[in-house]
């Protein structure tokens, strides 16, 4: 007998935290599974077995890296995600593994924003799924009963209750870590810039590279900031996400051509004076850039730039987005469970 | 090839006559359909729920049946067809978008019951 130890976040109207969790939401590390010499896919069965109700179930491998929506590559990554429901998982929608993406030059020509990966050598690189391996047509997406756990496992649903929560990666990621968090509602911000992706094969969202760095995706003008304006977000704390983003930016890649041009990646960038490809950045993004007030003026104003260092500090009021934000420790949402095997 | 598929309003007719075949008749409600209008249902599975129908009802301790009609995999595509019309009801002009919507699988709908007889073919199969 061995012991699976997972973190799971209960679904809940929890007044302390601000927002409705609409399902519980599990998350298990990939190395725990191993020690317990079973699959991911026998794993996440015993964890929704351990549930009475619906549930999102993550598995992750904090030793591969992944790319962010903006095309900002991290360590850790999701290698399996799951839905259940009362102790059940869908056996033909319940489970999906993601596809290990490996390395060519052909892909890096391709995908420009993936030569971050020197900066991680030897680790292994996943994002979505291969969806020669998916009966669902187009969403990255399973279901069991009323849990749905999209977007290759960052955005979970109640379909019934219809209520939503997003689950961007880096967030996830500090949940691994017991670090920090702020969770909130997704806001204006953060709903257009989920939009501005950047093209990747077997992404976590598009399957072929169908949007490309500098547009839109979401190509609906003053539409876009309402898309996910309400919805329920668990987030990385901002200096995490700053000190990421400008790990990007230092190693080179230029926003709206390398990787995405979301308010998050442009205000860091134009804090302190990397490059923008002001040029490549599409009328309609820039239409639902300047809906957030993001517009080419400012972007083109000279200002004297700040420090990595000023900007991480800096990085709560520096880095736009999330609404009503709550700054909180990941140990402070989730609780720690053990389940024999 | 006139057999292969059942028109809508007869489908829900014979549902309604499975269930009052037996010795005692049992009421049925059927959930899922009422936005169609005009479809065809395939006959093969038609004859299949009009016998699981009967044998569900002919149960002494079921008091009354009900149907669920559930998109089978549960992201379905649809076109959105944007229309304007002018005073008469014509169309001047449309635009055609897509949809994918996502659904609950069965088991939301079966959160009380344990015995179920999972009688359908894999997917892809008639």
């Amino acid at each position: 007998m061995s012991i699976l130890k997972y973190k799971l976040i209960p679904q809940s109207k929890d007044e302390k935290i601000g927002i409705t969790v609409p399902l519980n939401i599990a998350f298990v590390n990939l190395a725990d599974i191993e020690s317990c010499n079973i699959s991911a896919r026998e794993a996440v069965k015993h964890i929704a077995a351990s549930i009475d109700g619906p549930v999102g179930i993550n598995v992750i491998d904090m030793d591969c890296v992944t790319t962010t929506s903006d095309g900002i590559m991290t360590e850790g990554t999701v290698v399996l995600m799951a839905a259940g429901d009362r102790g059940k998982i869908n056996p033909d929608f319940g489970i999906l593994e993601m596809e290990e993406i490996p390395y060519s030059e052909e892909l890096i020509r391709e995908e420009p924003h993936l030569k971050q990966w020197e900066m991680y050598p030897g680790k292994r690189l996943f994002r979505g799924p291969n969806p020669k391996n998916k009966l669902i047509p187009v969403h990255n997406v399973v279901i069991t009963g009323r849990a749905g756990n999209n977007n290759s496992a960052t955005e979970m649903m109640n379909i019934v209750t219809m209520e939503e929560i997003l689950l961007p990666i880096l967030g996830q990621l500090e949940i691994m870590r017991d670090g920090k968090l702020v969770v909130g509602n997704t806001g204006e911000v953060i709903s257009v810039g989920i939009g501005m992706t950047i093209a990747e094969k077997f992404g976590r969202i598009f399957p072929t590279r169908q949007y490309k760095a500098g547009d839109t995706a979401h190509g609906c003008g003053e539409y876009a900031k309402t898309l996910k304006r309400n919805i329920p977000i668990i987030a990385a704390d901002k200096a995490i996400i700053a000190r990421q983003t400008i790990k990007a930016l230092q190693f080179g890649m230029i926003p709206g051509k390398d990787i995405g041009c979301s308010p998050l990646v442009l205000s860091i960038a134009k804090a302190m004076g990397f490059k923008i490809d002001l040029d490549n950045i599409t009328d309609r993004a820039y239409a639902e850039l300047a809906s957030v007030g993001i517009t080419k003026e400012w972007l083109r104003e000279e200002r004297i730039p700040l420090t990595a260092e000023e900007v991480i500090a800096q990085a709560d009021t520096l880095v736009p987005g999330i609404n009503n934000p709550r700054k909180l420790k990941a140990s402070e949402i989730t609780l720690l469970k053990e389940i024999e095997i | 090839m006139k057999l292969m598929h059942t028109k809508l309003p007869e489908f829900i007719k014979k549902m309604k006559e499975a269930a009052i075949k037996g010795k005692v008749p049992k009421d049925i409600e059927i959930k899922g359909l009422e936005n169609l209008t005009s479809a065809k249902m395939q006959s093969l599975r038609t004859g299949r729920i009009e016998h699981a129908v009967s044998e569900i009802a002919a149960r002494d301790n079921v008091e009354k049946l009900e149907i669920n009609v559930i998109p089978r995999v549960p992201e379905t595509m649809h076109t959105v067809i944007v229309k304007g019309l002018d005073k008469e009801g014509k169309c001047l002009s449309a635009i055609l978008e897509v949809v994918n919507i996502l659904h609950p699988t069965e088991e939301a709908y079966l959160l009380d019951c344990d015995d179920v007889d999972d009688r359908r073919p894999k997917i892809g199969l008639h």
